[in-house]
This record gives C-alpha cells, sequence and structure tokens, in this order.
C-alpha cells in the first residue's frame, strides 16, 4: 500500500498521497496522469485497466481496492 | 496468422518529409492547458518538432517529388515501375485512386498495376506483404510502395490528444527480388470490432461532410474538436498495444524459429516516446535495440515511420551492412503487424526535404 501510494504521489508530482486523498482534485489529475496511471499497474502489478476503469475511482484507497480486487481475480 | 515469403527484398527507401517544421514550445500556447502540464507532457512523450504540410499539399505531390528524385539521381528507371501500391488514410480524392493519379503525373507505363490500400500505422509491413505477393508475378520485378499520410489536415489544432504528435511524410521503397534464397516470415492480426479507437467521424459515405460536421465539440479534458477531425482514444490505443504487440512479435519469432537475441533492432511504428519505452520494458528489449525518436524529431508520420526510424537510427549501416530486423506496426483498424527480414545492403536510404 505504501509503496503503491508513492507511485501515486510520483505520477502527481506531490511529496505524499494519502488513503483518503481524492486523486481527482489534484490539478495535475489530466489524461496524461491518467495514463501514467495505467503505465504504471502495467508494469509494477501486471495489471491492464482502461480509462473507464478509473472513472468511478476518487480516492487512492479505491484504487489501491480496484487493483487489489483486479490483481487476485 | 503467418506468412513466409522467399526471395524478396528492400532495395531501399526514401522519406520525403516536408521543410516546414514546427516546435511543440510554440503550438502548445494554442492548447487550452496550463502551461507546466504541456511541458510535462513533451517531457514524458517526446514531443519536440515535428513536420507538417502546407494546408494544400496532398499524398501524390509528397510522392511524385520522391520518385521523381529516384529517376533523376538513376536510381530507379520509370519503366522499371511495374507496380505502385500506395498505403495511405488521406488521398488526394475519394475517388479515383491516388496510385492512379500519381502514375499519371509520372507518366509511367501502362503495364503498372497500381493500387491503394487503406492502412495506416500497420501499413509499411501489410504494403511490403503485398508488394512480395505481386513479386510472385513474372512480370513484376520492382514494385514501389509508397506509404504517405498528411493527417496533420485532419487533426484538430485544439486538440492536445492528437495535435502535437501527428508528422506528415511520405515513404518511397522499392522492392524487388533477391538473388540469394532470403526467407521473410510476417504475422499479422486484425480486430475490427475496436474500428472506433482510432477514426475519422465524416467524411466518408457514412457521415459526409457538412457545416455540422467542421463545428468545434467540446470533447472533455479541455480539447476542442469536429468530426471531420481525427480521433484517437489514446488510453484504449496505449492498452493495445502492450497487450497485443508483445504476443505477436514473440508468435512470429516461434514461427520463424528465431530469438529475439538474434535480431539486431526491433523498428516499431512510432507513436510516441512513452508507449514504446513501455513496451520495450514489457518486452525486456534494450531502448538502443528499439527506437523511439522519431515522433520528437518528426512527429508520428503514420505508415512511414518505420521507413523513416531506419533512414534516421540506421541509415548509413544497412546501406553498408546487412542487418536482421523486426518490425512491428499497430494502428488503425485495429490492425496489428509484425515482419522478420533482413535489411541491408540498400542502395539507397535517406530523408529528404519537400520544400
Amino acid at each position: 500500500m505504501n509503496e503503491f501510494l508513492t507511485k501515486i504521489a510520483g505520477i502527481l508530482e506531490v511529496e505524499q498521497i494519502k488513503e483518503t486523498d481524492d486523486l481527482k482534485a489534484f490539478p495535475q489529475w489530466d489524461s496524461l496522469a491518467v495514463l501514467s496511471v495505467i503505465a504504471m499497474l502495467d508494469s509494477s502489478y501486471g495489471l491492464n485497466l482502461h480509462a473507464a476503469d478509473l472513472e468511478p475511482v476518487h480516492s487512492a484507497g479505491d484504487l489501491w481496492k480496484l487493483v487489489q480486487s483486479r490483481t487476485a481475480a | 496468422m503467418n506468412f513466409t515469403y522467399r526471395r524478396k527484398r528492400i532495395a531501399g527507401t526514401f522519406v520525403v518529409l516536408p521543410a516546414n517544421e514546427r516546435l511543440f514550445v510554440e503550438e502548445m500556447k494554442n492548447f487550452n492547458f496550463p502551461e507546466a502540464r504541456s511541458l510535462k507532457l513533451k517531457e514524458v512523450m517526446g514531443y519536440n518538432k515535428r513536420r507538417m504540410v502546407q494546408p494544400d499539399v496532398c499524398v501524390s505531390d509528397l510522392a511524385v517529388f520522391g520518385m521523381k528524385q529516384l529517376f533523376d539521381r538513376g536510381l530507379l528507371k520509370p519503366e522499371e515501375v511495374d507496380a505502385l501500391i500506395v498505403v495511405t488514410q488521406t488521398p488526394d480524392h475519394l475517388m479515383p485512386p491516388t496510385s492512379n493519379i500519381i502514375q499519371g503525373r509520372l507518366g509511367l507505363k501502362q503495364d503498372t498495376f497500381c493500387l491503394d490500400l487503406n492502412q495506416a500505422c500497420a501499413g509499411f509491413v501489410i504494403g511490403l506483404m503485398q508488394a512480395f505477393m505481386l513479386l510472385e508475378q513474372e512480370s513484376v520485378r520492382k514494385v514501389v510502395l509508397v506509404n504517405a499520410d498528411v493527417l496533420s489536415r485532419k487533426a484538430s489544432p485544439k486538440d492536445r490528444n492528437i495535435y502535437p504528435l501527428i508528422g506528415d511524410a511520405a515513404s518511397i521503397t522499392v522492392i524487388e527480388r533477391d538473388v540469394d534464397d532470403s526467407v521473410i516470415h510476417a504475422s499479422l492480426k486484425m480486430d475490427g470490432a475496436r474500428h472506433q479507437a482510432l477514426m475519422i467521424p465524416a467524411g466518408g459515405m457514412r457521415h459526409p461532410c457538412t457545416p455540422e460536421t467542421a463545428v468545434l465539440e467540446d470533447v472533455g479534458d479541455h480539447n476542442l474538436r469536429a468530426k471531420d477531425h481525427l480521433y484517437m482514444d489514446g488510453s484504449a490505443i496505449f492498452n493495445f498495444v502492450q497487450v497485443e504487440i508483445p504476443p505477436l512479435i514473440e508468435g512470429l519469432l516461434a514461427h520463424a524459429g528465431a530469438s529475439l537475441d538474434s535480431v539486431d533492432y526491433v523498428l516499431c511504428h512510432q507513436p510516441n516516446r512513452f508507449m514504446l519505452q513501455k513496451l520495450a520494458d514489457k518486452m525486456k528489449v534494450p531502448y538502443a535495440k528499439m527506437p523511439n525518436n522519431v515522433v520528437e524529431n518528426f512527429g508520428n508520420n503514420s505508415g512511414a515511420t518505420i521507413p523513416t526510424s531506419i533512414a534516421l537510427n540506421l541509415g548509413g549501416r544497412v546501406k553498408e551492412n546487412r542487418c536482421r530486423v523486426v518490425l512491428a506496426g499497430f494502428g488503425g483498424g485495429l490492425t496489428w503487424s509484425a515482419m522478420l527480414m533482413d535489411l541491408g545492403k540498400l542502395a539507397f536510404c535517406e530523408l529528404i526535404d519537400y520544400p
């Protein structure tokens, strides 16, 4: 989880991200950030998510739950 | 599906690039976007310089210019052109074929098989496959393959997803029989169920161009685009490439009984640097073996990216030596194609400017 949050923080170019932080509230959250997240999930977790999969996701914790549910499947 | 060809080779290639060069740092002012985010995009995607035609230049203009250079420099005789394949998504007209227009403008013989193929980013490999098939005929000794698009004319200047990456170009490749007993393997897949991921919605018979289709619409993420414009679902294409290309190349190599280690270069279509680096990471190919520098120099010029990459990165080498290469294209259709072949010695391999 911590490692995951560090990676998300890196993409959004901030010091740190908390589980409850709303990703979409960051001005850096744009199509490039979405693509960067998709690429990171592929390279680090072997997941191939689509941009549409991220639409219902708001907090960093939501995204982590999505990653866990997909990697478990 | 897999294909095998024997005794065929590329004789040489020319890439015609419009002299008009555009800089990303100038163009990003047109986007309705914070400058810092645009600079981030530049850094990640590798946007820098690109080549763009003037608004009245067509595919046949670029192709005729390049073919005349081949003739004038004695690299090919007009009467040697037995077939002319033009791979384009931006034909001069809906009708007749652009290949016939080029044949007429150059005064080529009537015994020329002119053929247009509607393919883009996977179109270099597909054009080569078509050329190899034609060379099976006794009457066909040389094929000219033109991969050309002027897609900048179909990109919305207010669409940050597509405008900064598009380049225009025409590659002119001569294909002939090989006196050596060479073997070329190819692999091809298509998925029309995903055809909407890359398309120009209006301008064909389904949705003819009207004043309404030219109206810029807010398509989200601060981008404006009309139905007349090129649309790309960027994240879907990213997924498509990461999921489909590694197994395509693995399948090709298995079919050929070859390993990736035996290959000198993996020459991919050039969508942007980011996508190619991620693809190289996934396939565990060193970046030096899979060039990704076409977009930063010239833009993504559709079906001409592989010849552009060859001339930019291997120009000197393939004129002197033979290299073992995998070529891989992927794009509209969706279509993805790969080929394993020996490249060289090429009689000509260079980038030339269209004034």
